[in-house]
């Protein structure tokens, strides 16, 4: 069978088992792996199918983690606590605390590059926030999930953008400005646009029914103050500190908030923690079985070259398109297979603008179903059900940024002179 | 009993049957691939020889030593720092397998990041083995991964800073050719690193050669890359190597570019380095089915489509660029590199005989020049 042919059955089988027989997404992607593996003539090709689920376990061990640690604070009373300390400190400008959010918000991403991190970090203190103040449930999600992906593309820490750079021996030098002019009018626009005309910062005596009435004690705050502690020394001193990675510093702030806040039962939290996340680490598993079986069978590259076969004129639609879709499956690897292509394609263009603009499209497809991490683990942190309203939600913003990032990749000549 | 009851005991069982057939097939990466050096071998050593805390880890490797009978300079030849670039490892198994010194001394790594021959890249899809037809039969070889095995350096940090202060992703921590010039108590591929460093040192290598391939998109291709200390030694062979037909690039490694072989060498060690790409279609993003046959035929009509349409920056016809090409590519690149360093530096001259000729290689094929199995 031809490689879109191929592909064909692959996205057939998908949104058959998903929308006909109502399967689990991460169930319906191994399924359609496979079935993908035996249309290519490539049997049941159990060696592709393990090794792609593999692809993204660092990934997978961080999300349980992090899980487990928004458990911690959720039942610790942390969660509470903080978000009465920002409606206190911010309650007479709303500007102020929407713009105050959204850093907070962008924050962990810019120090890890990735999306999730600031997702499961710092969105379950922005959303409990965002929701006492009225924000629909979806509409809190998107802020957080926008926030995460703005985060992951702002510097100092792009890895998209490293990713891209590794395939190109491109230094990562140089990024901090196009990457602020691609990330900080997006954040601005984002944070007062999901704000608007929505939100009611209510007088005291209403806001003291809110919130939780004793003064918190510091050590509550305990393992808020750790986690970036640690994501912050392993990145700016990383020969005096071992590698930790962000499940262990996850664990570690988890361990510290059990023992800091009101009392519950650890096990049984981290029991109710590894549940939920088990839904979206299955799809991460199904994702990577997805993209092993699509380059095995001459899918991927039959994908890259379409994209890449198009007109000069429809290159920048190509790319507009094929990076956020193909970051749906995964925005690293939607980097790294698109991204490095696209780059070269470029050539001619600053490939420091033209890097920071392409990273942007790609963590885009942090927001794009069928995996759409961002959107659903924000979802998850704001307790909304559904992820459509959410995606919704996020579509207005979404678009600006890619809009904007077109500007920027069309702007590149004018840029450079500029920068 | 009900299906929901039993239905838990039925997955475990079809996990333990996934694990054991897939287990069997990665953990069949881990049995070495043979060699059998020529007459030409003064010594077998081990990487661990050079930074003996190396001995016993998945980063050890064979050095093969081939000491000429007259004084001369010493030159290194490093294949396999990325298992999934075969060029580079055929081309060093193949000197190893021919050649001998008649002044100074070469040293050879074939498989420069072992623990990386070890497993396969996630998501590649790349076949485990290819084979490459001698006179007596069928050689086997590893196609390993790009980087180290995260069975054995894990977990990877989420930005890795290596020794020469770069910044980059955290998977590059297990790369080779971004960890030099390596840390004594670092990572396992920071170790080999060092310990590449620590033979350069201790051997009084002059010129260190790097044997690498790149996907035919990428523009450092069909290059020699150089250090300024080896400026006037890799302009002098490229000379020499059009004269014979086979056109190099020149790429002066960029200073701000740390971490990586052509760099860290010169920077550390003083000494000439360089580093020779050819093109190899199957790792890169554009290839159609990855297959044994792309790695050694080398064909692909996604590559070929490519080409066509000017995304390439090297020519890719219906013959495709083979392993044979490729490996004659190195041979003749180690080769002119040798004879300009003897006239640059003839102090320093290293005398090798034997080396396979290019055009042999291509009209002969990489087996001739390949002992047979036993």
């Amino acid at each position: 069978m031809s490689e879109p042919l191929v592909l064909l059955v692959m996205v057939g089988a998908f949104a058959g088992l998903t929308l006909r027989f109502k399967l689990p997404l991460g169930v319906a992607l191994a399924l359609a792996a496979a079935a993908g593996a035996l249309a290519g003539g490539q049997g049941l090709a159990l060696r592709h199918l393990v090794e792609g689920a593999f692809g993204f376990f660092d990934i997978i061990l961080i999300l349980a983690s992090a899980m487990i640690f928004m458990k911690v604070l959720e039942e610790s009373g942390t969660l509470d606590a903080l978000a009465a300390a920002i409606l206190r400190t911010f309650r007479r400008s709303r500007t102020g605390l929407l713009l105050t959010l959204m850093l907070l918000m962008m924050f962990p991403g810019m120090i890890t590059g990735s999306s999730l991190a600031a997702a499961l970090s710092t969105g379950p203190i922005v959303a409990p926030v965002l929701l006492k103040l009225g924000l629909p449930r979806a509409r809190t999600a998107a802020f957080v999930a926008l926030g995460a992906v703005l985060g992951m593309i702002a510097p100092p820490v792009n890895i998209l953008v490293m990713i891209m750079g590794a395939g190109v021996d491109m230094p990562y030098v140089g990024l901090t400005l196009p990457l602020l002019i691609i990330s900080v009018p997006v954040a601005v626009f984002t944070a007062l646009w999901i704000g608007r005309g929505r939100m009611r910062i209510p007088p005291l005596d209403e806001l003291k029914t809110l919130l939780p009435g004793a003064s918190p004690s510091f050590k509550l705050y305990l393992p808020l103050l750790l986690v970036p502690a640690l994501m912050i020394l392993e990145n700016i001193h990383p020969r005096g500190l071992p590698g930790l990675g962000l499940p262990v510093i996850f664990l570690a702030g988890s361990l510290v908030g059990a023992v800091c806040g009101r009392r519950f039962n650890i096990l049984k939290a981290t029991q109710r923690a590894v549940e939920q996340a088990m839904p979206i680490l299955s799809i991460l598993a199904g994702v990577g079985m997805f993209i092993q079986v699509m380059t095995l069978t001459g899918a991927r590259g039959w994908t890259v070259l379409a994209f890449l076969s198009l007109p000069p004129a429809l290159l920048f639609a190509g790319l507009a398109v094929g990076l956020p879709l193909f970051g749906g499956i995964s925005a690293f690897g939607s980097a790294s297979v698109l991204g490095v292509p696209f780059l070269l394609a470029l050539v001619n263009r600053n490939a420091l603008i033209t890097a920071a603009a392409l990273s942007a499209l790609a963590g885009l497809g942090d927001l794009v179903p069928p995996a759409a991490m961002a959107a659903r683990f924000s979802a998850q942190v704001s307790g909304e059900e559904s992820l459509a309203p959410v995606l919704r939600a996020c579509a207005g913003p979404a678009l600006a940024l890619l809009a904007w990032s077109l500007v920027v990749l069309l702007a590149s000549p004018i840029l450079e002179r500029i920068l | 009993m009900s299906i929901r009851r039993t239905s838990p005991f039925i997955l475990s069982a079809l996990t333990l049957v996934v694990c054991f057939f897939s287990g069997r097939e990665f953990l069949a990466m881990r049995a070495a691939d043979e060699i059998r050096p020529g007459p030409g071998l003064t010594a077998a050593r081990r990487l661990s020889d050079y930074f003996p805390p190396l001995k016993g880890t998945p980063g050890d490797t064979p050095v093969y030593v081939f000491q000429g009978p007259a004084a001369g300079g010493s030159v290194l030849v490093v294949g396999g720092t990325h298992p999934n670039e075969p060029a580079g490892t055929i081309a060093a198994v193949v000197l190893a397998e021919n050649i001998r010194t008649a002044k100074g001394k070469v040293l050879i790594i074939p498989w420069a990041n072992a623990s990386g021959f070890t497993h396969s890249d996630p998501q590649e899809a790349s076949p485990q083995r290819y084979e490459i037809s001698t006179p007596g039969g069928r050689r086997s070889f590893r196609l390993g991964a790009r980087v180290t095995n995260p069975v054995h350096q894990w977990p990877d940090p989420t930005i890795y800073v290596n020794p020469g202060g770069q910044k980059l992703a955290g998977i590059e921590s297990r790369n080779l050719n971004r960890a030099y010039p390596g840390k004594p108590d670092g990572s396992l591929t920071e170790r080999v690193a060092f310990a590449i460093m620590a033979l350069i040192k201790a051997e009084g290598v002059v010129l260190g050669i790097d044997l690498h391939e790149s996907a035919p998109e990428y523009p450092v291709i069909n290059a020699i890359v150089f250090h300024e200390n080896g400026a006037d030694l890799a302009a002098t062979a490229q000379m020499s190597l059009q004269a014979e037909g086979y056109d190099f690039r020149l790429e002066a490694s960029p200073p701000n570019l740390r971490g990586l072989s052509h760099r860290e060498w010169g920077d550390a060690a003083g000494i000439m380095a360089v580093l020779l790409e050819t093109a190899n279609a199957s790792h890169g993003r554009l290839k159609g089915r990855p297959s044994a046959a792309l790695v050694v035929d080398g064909q692909d009509k996604f590559y070929e489509k490519a080409a066509k349409l000017g995304r390439l920056f090297v020519p890719f016809g219906p013959a495709g660029i083979p392993l044979d090409e490729r490996v004659a590519r190195h041979l003749a690149g180690v080769s002119a590199l040798l004879e300009a360093l003897a006239e640059i530096a003839p102090a320093k001259a290293v005398s090798v005989e034997n080396i396979p000729a290019a055009p042999a290689v291509l009209t002969q094929g990489l087996g001739a020049f390949l002992r047979p199995p036993d």
